[in-house]
């Protein structure tokens, strides 16, 4: 891999708890010598939380796939008559 | 398009099992269907991401979902007993970089442009799939490959949300 995606590598492991004492010791001697590493670090964390809360959105649409379908399609009918049965006032 | 069939059926399976007694006990409070249906999807949510994290300790689904549920809207009732989405303020995920980042126009940016390369980062980062699976559902040869198109991913991903960041006035919030 060339060098941007091996610092990348680095640092990822790093933010993931995965990376070695001597990896971390090596990142650290990057960022001294290369201070624009930093910032790197910094756009890789809201990276790995926009992926989080891209993916977390992904799944709520994927759940409110299946209750539609639980609460539409006529096989599931048994079972959305069993729900609506506790809400009758 | 990445395989997301068999999520799917596990998220029905556990709808199906889990959801009768969360809407029970949530009626039984006073509650109505779209509040049993809010809590229970907010813990379906954290119930898969503590599963694919290796967090699980419960082995019975169906009490855990009831247990997480009634947490929730008993956290619910007791805050604000209205219709705040609970996403917000119950689904535990803020960190540091959450505080400073918006997700409105350059998530729609990465929802569109950089989708496939967000569906390969979320493969691997929340779905935890494994390399060798990763690589079969997005048609690369092998987990090398599969690995260093990651950091690729990664690396434009990286350069995309901060080069969007930086022109767009009221991401920084």
């Amino acid at each position: 891999m060339r060098t941007s995606l091996n610092n990348l590598k680095l640092v990822d492991n790093h933010l993931l708890g995965l990376a070695t004492p001597q990896d971390n010791l090596l990142l650290q001697a990057k960022v001294i010598l290369d201070p624009a590493l930093t910032d790197d670090i910094y756009w890789h964390k809201q990276t790995l939380s926009l992926v989080h809360q891209y993916s977390r959105k992904q799944l709520l649409a994927e759940i409110e796939n299946v209750h539609n379908q639980l609460f539409t399609r006529p096989e599931h009918l048994s079972f959305r008559q069993s729900i609506l049965r506790f809400f009758k006032r | 398009m990445v395989k997301t069939v068999k999520r799917e059926q596990l998220l029905m399976e556990l709808y199906k099992s889990a959801f009768p007694a969360v809407a029970k006990y949530v009626a039984r409070l006073g509650g109505s269907l779209d509040d049993a249906k809010d809590v229970f999807q907010d813990a379906l949510v954290i119930y898969y991401e503590k599963a694919v994290t290796g967090n699980m300790v419960a082995t019975d689904s169906k009490a855990y979902l009831l247990g997480i549920a009634k947490h929730l809207w008993f956290k619910k009732f007791r805050d604000n007993n209205s219709t705040q989405p609970l996403q917000h303020d119950l689904l535990n995920i803020a960190d540091e970089a959450d505080e400073h980042i918006s997700t409105n126009k350059v998530m729609h940016y990465l929802e569109t442009a950089g989708k496939r390369c967000m569906d390969l980062l979320s493969a691997f980062y929340y779905r935890k799939l494994p390399m060798k699976d990763i690589a079969g559902q997005f048609g690369y040869a092998g987990e090398r490959s599969v690995t260093v198109q990651k950091y690729k991913c990664l690396e434009k991903v990286r350069d995309t949300v901060k080069q969007q960041s930086l022109s767009y006035a009221d991401f920084i919030e």
